[in-house]
């Protein structure tokens, strides 16, 4: 069984971030960055699929600066077989065109699955995978966070809002995975040794034309100053009041 | 002079809050070159009987799409019609939802018509050549103004954001074919289950309830769960501090290193409100806070605060949404 | 307000678990052989892994026969700094040894020191008094540990030196007296003890010398140190430091030291703030934990003293940008152990003690320390010796360099003050600096510091205001701590503590990881940010979960 992974470089979250001078960027002097949890599940989803056959070959690929090969070995140190570094000067936001330049060495490898995270908290978009089915006319299935393989053959599972949907797909197939899946393994320090000699190859990336550019960055306005509604069980009509009519959310 | 796509989501032959969203958003777009809307709506037989309601919202055209194999969710189907329906109509722009449907919808159509997309959009303007989009990024910590220079350009609207508007206009209904055949998708769903296999995650839920140690113990959290009953569609959330004394499990822990939640809606009751909370819910859309003391650092970032015994708040309050849920 | 209870709080203590941290039994068929493994990614660590690393390349090169030599750094914390905490102004004095073919300007320092000054405070005043010439820090570097770390470790990455972050080393792996290696801590366990489904067992690395570098209060160091019967003269103590870093509106131009005020007399210590850049500030307050007032909290007083004018005047506006803390040795000369090395082992950086407590320098000696280590173990390898005797080269060298030379100038300034108390001790340091240590010369008798009697008291309660003082909750929090909130608890605690030992662990520990439940202990060990504090004089710490514990990234 062929399968691939394709995994993203991504910031802490957790950290403040700045805009660089020239506002299409952020700073990334101080952000400390990792594998996005995403697909540290998809990796993992993969390697289990691979354990349970007893065979086959899990293919790493990331599209980015030189810097992503530091995200393929974290790949590879959890236990995956080779990596494919796409090499770009910069991730760009539009996602059509990462998936052009992923698709096309997809295409080489004659995958039977390919696994993405079902999206990535920085560019917040959650559009490569299902864009990589299509270019590459694979079944694809979006936002799994159960999954079952059998003879060609897979059913997911899938959360939507207040509901669960359970699908059946046929393979070759594009899988996006979402929390709730599994969890991922920390990498052991045998896999980290083993993966410094496993092969990653560079190469340099097709992104093509991109069809959508940031033209600026802006930090959210500060949140209005907050007004106490009331006191007790007798402010709750104009709270909810302001909740439907000013806040909209109910 | 320029036409503007809208889909319609429905479930279960039902149109979802989101489809009217995305015709109101697009009439405000056709409004502006003065073109038309045209939303496409998908299901089994009788799902034209919907395409008044679009009306209702400002579609001129509805186009209808009934197949037995249409009933759920049928991704390749929907992609195929979509997509081809948008090349043949020349629009300037396909509004969608970024729904948990719509996010496995619209990069598919995208991928098809071979066009830029943006998901999880907060505002949208034609603007010459270009559709200029706001989009939240790194967890809403950053807004991005990005610009689309493709002809349509495709766009997911951040569900719940748009103000239903009503501008009553034709809604002419137009029988149209599927693409293919549709019973020969490759994905198929098998079975749909209503409510959620566990309750609803604290980081997918639009509505979160959060409970500190203000609710005195651990049976103070069935009025949070009656809260969230009351919505609906609220997950129940808890601080650090009731998780380590064991009221409610770590995976509903907010904040330290629980999980990080950008909800439309929080609540927080009987919560204090120490940084390492506050970092876990700040990104929220809307805050309220209950709570008994008014000096409590929480209220300086919720939007809305009740002052007052969360006994007496709570079950006062759920009624209330109770109440107004009847309407949604 | 005193109650009058005097607390010991070694009663309290549990014995140090020697047997769960020295392994014996055959290493896991599945273990992973390293020629040489280092302890801890710190300054110690790294400057030896890179000394090493560097003379077998450069004997490879010139035809010697050792091969391809495998060193491996072990770091508990997810990325190598992020358990890294100084104040820090540093001697360069190591690190140009250590690189000789770089100049100043290539080195990671925020940048020299421009001014200095001492102050005397008290309630109201901040008395500029002449900077002591113990304190003299002209010629040296304002620099972040952190970012001498992360710095360090790139070089030794370049150098292909195995960096591990995430593992800490739970045990040593022995053959009788011999040290062949570490074990891994185990990770992915339930607060039951269960293993979750994210388990990771504990790893098995050889190596045929094994450095410890693990920093202050180091766990296998103590371990193997009262394993061999070869601790020091006196008993190490410690000084607990709490330090933050501050965006300000308003830029220092001087590194700043204080002594007095908010400590009281019985306490030994004072506070640093230095600027980082011109708008951001590192500030700090250490305190020997010998202190006699058992309602004494680090972090309370620390928070105190920000609202005293010389500090306020620069924090006013500002943000704070990190919190943490850490334990210093600080028994200097008297307190470094009687051998530093044995079979297969050294001991080198703060884990050894090489801490000058009057200057406050501790980083360049610990990276000197590793350097010389590493040449002892490269005389070693070459020798195919690495028992006791081929590695007490390192001993001697630490001997005979102006490492114990420093030390035992000052040998006893920081003790004097322990024995004398304040007014008496301060006599007696600066007879002690005057005749360069030659007078008081005999050594003066030291204690542990959880010998030290403690009185019970109320103390003042203190409401943070969220602005310029917060509470440890908030403070931990600053500190990035990511540990996993279900993770078990890695402090052995003792049976049945009373009510007036909890209060005091309440105090003691600045992460708030200890609370008071009416007469009851509570422990919560998720926010624990592995400072030592609670080693000295409460429950043990133990190595848990690699990642786990605080994230500094400029401390």
């Amino acid at each position: 069984m062929k399968i691939a992974v394709c995994v993203k470089r991504v910031p802490d979250m957790d950290a403040r971030f700045r805009i660089s001078a020239d506002g299409t960027s952020l700073d990334e002097a101080g952000l400390k960055f990792d594998i996005n949890d995403f697909d540290a599940w998809a990796v993992e989803a993969a390697l289990q699929l691979k354990e349970k056959a007893g065979q086959g070959e899990v293919v790493v690929m990331s599209l980015g600066p030189v810097a992503a090969q530091e995200t393929i070995r974290k790949a590879l140190s959890m236990g995956a077989d080779r990596g494919i570094h796409l090499a770009a000067d910069r991730i760009p936001f539009d996602g059509f065109a990462i998936a052009r330049a992923l698709a096309a060495e997809l295409k080489e490898g004659s995958y039977d699955l390919i696994f993405f995270g079902k999206m990535s908290p920085d560019s917040s978009n959650g559009i490569v995978g299902p864009i990589v089915a299509e270019l590459l006319d694979y079944a694809c299935v979006t936002a799994i966070s159960g999954l079952e393989m059998a003879d060609g053959r897979g059913t997911a599972k899938r959360e939507l809002e207040g509901a669960q949907e359970f699908v059946e797909f046929t393979l070759p197939a594009v899988l996006t995975v979402d929390e709730g899946l599994n969890t991922a393994r920390y990498p052991s320090l045998k896999g980290i040794m083993a993966a410094k000699k496993k092969p990653l190859e560079s190469k340099p990336a097709q992104l093509g034309d991109t069809m959508v550019t940031i033209k600026s960055l802006a930090m959210p306005p500060d949140r209005p100053p907050g007004k106490i509604v009331g006191e007790g069980a007798a402010a709750v009509p104009e709270l909810v009041r302001l909740l439907q009519t000013e806040a909209k959310v109910l | 002079m320029a036409n503007i796509f809208a889909f319609a989501e429905q479930r279960a032959g039902e149109l979802r809050k989101v489809a009217l969203e995305n015709v109101t958003a697009a009439r405000a777009l056709a409004d502006a070159t003065g073109g038309e809307v045209h939303a496409l709506l998908a299901g089994s037989a009788g799902i034209a009987q919907k395409a008044e309601q679009l009306g209702k919202h400002g579609a001129d055209v509805v186009l209808v799409c009934e197949h037995d194999a249409l009933k759920d969710y049928n991704a390749e189907a929907i992609a195929a019609l979509a997509a081809d329906r948008i090349k043949s109509g020349g629009y300037r722009v396909a509004v969608f939802s970024t729904s948990a449907q719509g996010r496995d919808l619209i990069p598919r159509v995208a991928a098809k018509l071979g066009v830029g997309i943006v998901t999880d959009v907060t505002d949208a303007r034609i603007e010459g050549d270009a559709v200029i989009v706001t989009h939240p990024v790194n967890i809403g910590k950053v807004i991005a103004t990005a610009s689309i220079a493709s002809t349509p350009a495709v766009i997911g609207l951040r569900p719940g954001n748009t103000t239903l508007v009503e501008n009553a206009k034709a809604a002419r209904v137009e029988q149209v074919q599927p693409v293919g055949d549709p019973s020969a998708s490759r994905v198929k769903v098998k079975e749909m289950k209503q409510g959620t296999s566990a309750k609803l995650d604290i980081g997918e839920a639009p509505v979160v309830i959060a409970g500190g140690r203000g609710l005195k113990s651990a049976d103070g959290f069935k009025l949070v769960d009656d809260l969230a009953d009351a919505f609906g569609n609220a997950a129940v959330g808890a601080t650090r501090a009731v998780c380590d004394d064991g009221w409610r499990p770590h995976s509903e822990q907010i904040g330290q290193t629980g999980r990080v939640v950008s909800p439309d809606l929080y609540i927080a009751v009987g919560i204090s409100g120490a940084i390492q909370h506050l970092a876990g819910m700040r990104t929220s859309r809307t805050i309220v806070a209950i709570n008994r003391d008014k000096e409590a650092p929480i209220f300086k970032i919720a939007d809305y605060g009740i002052v007052g015994d969360v006994a007496e708040v709570l079950p006062a309050l759920t009624a209330a949404v109770r109440e107004a849920r009847k309407s949604h | 307000m005193a109650s009058g209870a005097s607390l010991i709080p070694a009663r309290h203590q549990p014995e140090l678990p020697i047997a769960r941290f020295l392994t014996g039994g055959a290493p896991d068929p599945e273990h992973v052989p390293m020629d040489v493994v280092f302890v801890g990614g710190g300054p110690a660590g790294l400057a030896g892994a890179i000394e090493l690393a560097r003379l077998t390349k450069k004997d490879n090169e010139s035809g010697g026969s050792l091969g391809d030599i495998q060193i491996a750094v072990l770091e508990k914390a997810q990325a190598l700094g992020e358990h890294s905490l100084s104040g820090a102004v540093v001697n360069p004095r190591a690190i140009r040894e250590l690189f000789p073919d770089l100049t100043d300007k290539d080195f990671p320092f925020r940048g020299p020191v421009e001014g200095e000054r001492v102050y005397f405070m008290t309630g109201s005043q901040a008395l500029r008094i002449p900077t002591p010439p113990t304190m003299q820090n002209h010629g040296y570097f304002i620099a972040s540990a952190c970012e001498v770390v992360r710095w360090l470790g790139e070089r030794a990455e370049e150098l292909g030196v195995n960096i591990f972050t995430g593992f800490p080393a739970a045990s040593l792996l022995t053959e009788g007296e011999k040290v062949t290696g570490v074990r891994t801590a185990e990770a992915g366990l339930a607060k039951d003890g269960q293993r979750g489904p994210a388990y990771a067992a504990a790893t098995d690395i050889t190596a045929r010398v094994t450095v410890l570098s693990e920093g202050t209060r180091g766990s296998l160091s103590q371990a193997w140190l009262e394993s061999r019967g070869v601790q020091s003269e006196n008993p190490q103590i410690f000084a607990l430091g709490v330090k933050e870093i501050w965006e300000t509106k308003k830029p220092l131009d001087a590194i700043v030291h204080t002594l007095g005020w908010p400590l009281p007399t019985s306490a030994f210590g004072g506070s640093f703030m230095y600027p980082l850049s011109p708008n951001t500030v590192a500030l700090g307050l250490v305190v020997g934990m010998d202190y006699p007032d058992a309602s004494l909290d680090v972090h309370e007083m620390l928070q105190r003293m920000k609202q005293h004018k010389l500090f306020r005047q620069y924090l006013d506006g500002g943000e704070m940008l990190e919190w943490g803390a850490k334990t210093i040795p600080e028994g200097g000369y008297y307190a470094l152990p009687k051998q530093k090395s044995g079979d297969g082992v050294l001991i080198v950086g703060d884990a050894a003690g090489y801490v000058e407590v009057a200057s406050l320098k501790g980083i360049h000696y610990a990276m000197q320390s590793g350097m010389y280590a590493a040449r002892a173990i490269f005389d070693a390898l070459k020798k195919g010796d690495t028992s006791a005797a081929a590695l007490s080269a390192y001993d001697r060298a630490i001997d005979a360099s102006y490492i114990t030379e420093d030390l035992r100038k000052r040998r006893n300034m920081r003790l004097a003050f322990q024995k004398y108390g304040f007014y008496v001790g301060g006599a007696m340091a600066t007879l002690m600096t005057l005749t360069n240590g030659a007078f008081p010369g005999g050594k003066i008798e030291s204690h542990r510091d959880s010998d030290a009697p403690r009185l019970a008291g109320a103390g003042e309660r203190f409401v943070p205001d969220g602005k310029l003082t917060f509470s440890k909750l908030d403070a931990v929090y600053k500190s990035g701590n990511a540990t996993r909130d279900d993770i078990p608890s890695h402090l052995i605690v003792d049976q049945d503590v009373p009510a007036e030992i909890a209060e005091l662990y309440v105090h003691m520990c600045p992460a708030g990881v200890y609370e008071r439940d009416g007469e009851r202990l509570v422990v919560n060990p998720a926010n624990c940010i592995d400072c030592k504090a609670t080693d000295v004089i409460g429950p043990r710490w133990t190595p848990r979960e690699g990642g786990s514990g605080p994230r500094y990234r400029q401390m």
